[in-house]
């Protein structure tokens, strides 16, 4: 008998003794992570802390951020997790029920298709895949593992963007025929080049690199900087945008703009970098992307300079109706600025998880109903597959220069097979790109 | 005759303490957090009486007194400055700037590390590399380089944290795998090790066995060396978070305490003939930046990192057992002289309390600074130098009355 369908078998038998015969513990979920840095013991600290998974492995190719990550698991939980360099090794020895997967957006795809096919539930970070196809592939391994997915986008379940959308959907806000949507920094300035330096000890930093180009180590990328460099994330627009991307999808029911188009730079920053003594980051500094829906406009911008009070809120969102504006942003929650003079304005605070801003606790518990439940999880793959490709088609017009019509139906771009190519990449060998 | 003069000035503007002594260096007169000032106050009513104040600039460098004369750092306006105080009233002696970044990676950036006296000397080490020697009447520049560039070594996440320590002729510097020794005269490289990251405590002499060593932390290890040759001694493996092996290490005869955040813990260590051996392991004193202090077989330390809230702690140093703890404390810092703590929490409250197991029962607590503070207290000749993370200073005067 499968170990997994004897599970399911004996919580049957635990139900049908009846409720006055104390059942015996459930088995726990057996738990896996997948890139054990910050954000993915974020993550699993919530999996201990729902005191029904049972940490039995995890993986990084930085030896030194693995015997971390183990201590620290130790000490909050018990668990005594193996420790592995390679992914699949972890997966195949260890057989999880769940795989929480971490690692920068290159990444993505690999760890989950290869975690579904090992018969585990992921959670996997946003946005789902580092180009379109790649998301493809995962929604499809997804469906052909009937497995659940659960992606990483906490906004769909923060209290404050529940409610916010909830006084959104009300009409409290009127026809809304724009949003705006921003994530602004002050200071800023030329980016001077980091040094390269020697591989670290314990660092396996070609299988970091994995399917994408091979550079050399610097600080810059590893550990967190690799956000903003191109060849392994997709820089704010990627990491924040996808965020408030989602929530526009959320709120509006549609499924997909029809065109986009997206400009920016580094006039900033400067130019990028890359030689064999240093290297800069390569995202760009700002970004404007317009995306066409059928009925509203949406623009995301970002700037990673400038950010002053002349905005009132710098992270978020602006949803703009006939009668006012309602912001939904971070830690500063949601605001409602009436268009009429004198009008109330209405105000919620955010209830997050700090010292990171998040909600990943809701997200988890989620996660575990969806797995217990069969049913969909509020961040499946099935959209958030949708919301991740917004900022992976903003880098396509951002990159060709020219506006994109999108056709959802094919996932194709219409009548532009250059924009097209770039929905995939060559990856580097030995890594084969997922279909 | 310098010292003499210092002395009568000092007589002349404040009643004489039982015993007075210098900070020369971080950590103070004896590395370890320890003063054999006694006499100063440690009562007041009301506001804590302040000497003199300044701004210095964004950083956490701590505060050196030597010879009269008070020396710390900061940044501002894409530069660091040293500044050199009149020790007593805060007037400015001289200041040194020179080029250099910001580093706000997730905090607010500014200079870590603390300048070391050696007599008319003054020695500094920036986080990026810059290191100097200063006059220390003048501020002139006596000779400069950048060891980073020299050496090849890389700068860990944060810059170079640890203060120059002089041993005899050399500056040992926490830069590189296993330190680095430079001829104090003029920078000359005397020994180097391998181009790999260095941990940011300050290199910590200590003897044992009838040899002499200086013991720091890299980015994953514990290691002590021979402060003349640099010949590596012996090293113990302790991986921190993101490599902030911070903390000083604390020697008491044979035992080296270790302790570092990112809720690694603390361990004791027992030094003999072969490798360290180690005693115990605790989570209870986990000191991310701030090292504890040691007081009659008890550390006296903060708890916990900057993002959550830390806790004052006393912890037994033979077993490891937690005595009391403060919640709420912050990551500040804590000192001990004449069997009292001197401790400045992370929100800029200075309280007196008895060193004692027993608990923490303050004498006289005064909010004398702002947010964030870092950096542990220092005193000297009375004083009571305090800063925070924007490069405020605030003096608090503890001479008797």
């Amino acid at each position: 008998m499968k170990r997994r369908t004897f599970l399911q078998r004996a919580t049957l038998a635990a139900f049908a003794t009846g409720p006055f015969i104390r059942a015996a513990e459930p088995a726990k979920l057996r738990t896996v992570l997948i890139g054990s840095g910050w954000w993915g013991k974020n993550i699993l600290k919530e999996a201990m802390a729902s005191g029904r998974c049972k940490v039995v492995g995890l993986a990084d190719v930085d030896a030194n951020v693995l015997e971390v990550a183990g201590d620290q698991v130790e000490d909050l939980s018990g668990d005594k997790p193996k420790l592995y360099r390679d992914y699949r090794e972890l997966l195949a020895k260890e057989k999880p029920d769940i795989a929480i997967i971490a690692t920068p957006d290159h990444w993505h795809a690999l760890n989950t298709i290869e975690a579904l096919k090992a018969g585990a539930h992921v959670f996997v970070e946003k946005p789902t895949g580092h180009t379109v196809n790649e998301s493809r592939a995962m929604l499809r391994a997804a469906h052909e593992s009937g497995r659940v997915v659960q992606v990483g986008l906490h906004r769909r379940i923060g209290p404050h963007h529940v409610s916010g959308m909830k006084f959104l959907k009300s009409g409290a806000v009127g026809d809304v025929g724009m949003v705006r949507l921003f994530a602004h920094s002050a200071g800023g300035g030329p980016e001077k080049p980091t040094p390269n330096e020697a591989v670290p000890d314990g660092m396996d930093w070609d299988f970091w690199c994995g399917p994408a180009p091979l550079r050399p180590f610097s600080k810059k990328l590893h550990p967190g900087g690799w956000r903003n460099t191109l060849d392994f994330a997709n820089g704010t627009l990627g990491d924040w945008g996808v965020h408030w991307l989602d929530q526009v999808l959320w709120w509006s029911g549609e499924k997909y703009p029809r065109r986009i188009f997206c400009t920016g730079g580094r006039p900033i920053s400067g130019p990028p970098v890359l030689t064999e003594k240093e290297q800069t980051s390569d995202a760009p500094d700002h970004q404007v992307a317009t995306y066409e829906f059928e009925k509203f406009t949406c623009v995301w911008e970002h700037r990673k300079f400038g950010g002053n009070d002349t905005e009132k809120h710098k992270i978020g969102s602006y949803y703009y109706g006939t009668k006012g504006v309602l912001h939904i942003g971070w830690r500063d929650g949601w605001t409602f600025y009436p268009s009429t003079k004198g009008g109330k304005i209405e105000h919620e605070d955010s209830q997050l998880q700090e010292p990171d801003g998040h909600n990943i606790k809701l997200l988890w518990a989620d996660f575990l109903e969806a797995i217990d439940k069969r049913h969909a999880p509020v961040a499946g793959i099935e959209l958030a597959h949708r919301s991740s490709v917004l900022p992976l088609l903003g880098m396509i017009s951002w990159r060709t220069g020219r506006s994109i019509a999108w056709d959802a139906e094919k996932e194709q771009i219409t009548g532009d097979a250059e924009a097209n190519a770039l929905l995939a990449r060559p990856y580097r060998g030995p890594w084969v790109y997922p279909v | 005759m310098r010292h003499f003069c210092v002395a009568l000035l000092y007589s002349a503007m404040f009643p004489m303490l039982a015993v007075a002594d210098d900070w020369p260096q971080f950590r103070g007169p004896s590395r370890n957090g320890v003063s054999a000032e006694k006499g100063w106050r440690s009562e007041w009513k009301g506001e804590a009486p302040v000497a003199w104040k300044a701004q210095v600039g964004l950083g956490f460098s701590s505060i050196v007194v030597s010879g009269g004369r008070a020396v710390t750092a900061g940044h501002a306006d894409g530069k660091d400055t040293v500044f050199c105080f009149d020790a007593a009233t805060g007037k400015e002696l001289w200041k040194h700037s020179y080029a250099a970044e910001l580093g706000d990676k997730f905090f607010e950036g500014g200079t870590t590390g603390t300048t070391t006296f050696d007599g008319e000397r003054l020695f500094w080490l920036s986080r990026w590399g810059d290191l100097m020697c200063l006059d220390a009447s003048s501020g002139k520049v006596v000779w400069e380089k950048n060891i980073a560039k020299e050496t090849g070594a890389p700068g860990p996440m944060w810059g170079f944290t640890g203060a120059p320590l002089v041993v005899g002729n050399l500056l040992v510097l926490n830069v590189g795998e296993a330190g680095v020794g430079v001829d104090k005269k003029d920078g000359r490289v005397v020994w180097k090790s391998a181009p790999k990251d260095a941990g940011y405590s300050t290199p910590l002499p200590f003897e044992f066995g009838g040899a002499k060593f200086a013991l720091f932390g890299n980015g994953t290890n514990y290691l002590a060396v021979d402060p003349v040759t640099g010949k590596e001694a012996w090293r113990f493996r302790w991986v921190t978070q993101y490599g902030v092996n911070a903390a000083d290490p604390i020697v008491s005869g044979d035992r080296v305490f270790i302790s570092t955040g990112y809720s690694k813990g603390g361990t004791l260590l027992q030094l003999g003939a072969d490798e360290p051996k180690q005693l115990w392991k605790t989570k209870v004193l986990r000191t991310q930046l701030n090292a504890a202090v040691l007081h009659e077989g008890y550390l006296y330390g903060v708890d916990g990192d900057t993002t959550e809230k830390g806790a004052l702690k006393c912890i037994e140093f033979a077993t490891g057992a937690e005595k009391w703890s403060q919640p709420g404390f912050g990551n500040g810092g804590v000192i001990v002289a004449d069997g009292k703590l001197i401790s400045l929490s992370g929100d800029g409250e200075l309280f007196i309390a008895p060193a004692s197991p027993e608990g923490f029962k303050p004498s006289a607590h005064a909010k004398v600074l702002g947010p964030k503070c870092w950096t542990a207290p220092v005193l000297a000749n009375g004083l009571v130098y305090c800063r925070n993370s924007r490069g405020e200073i605030t003096v608090i005067n503890l001479h008797p009355q």
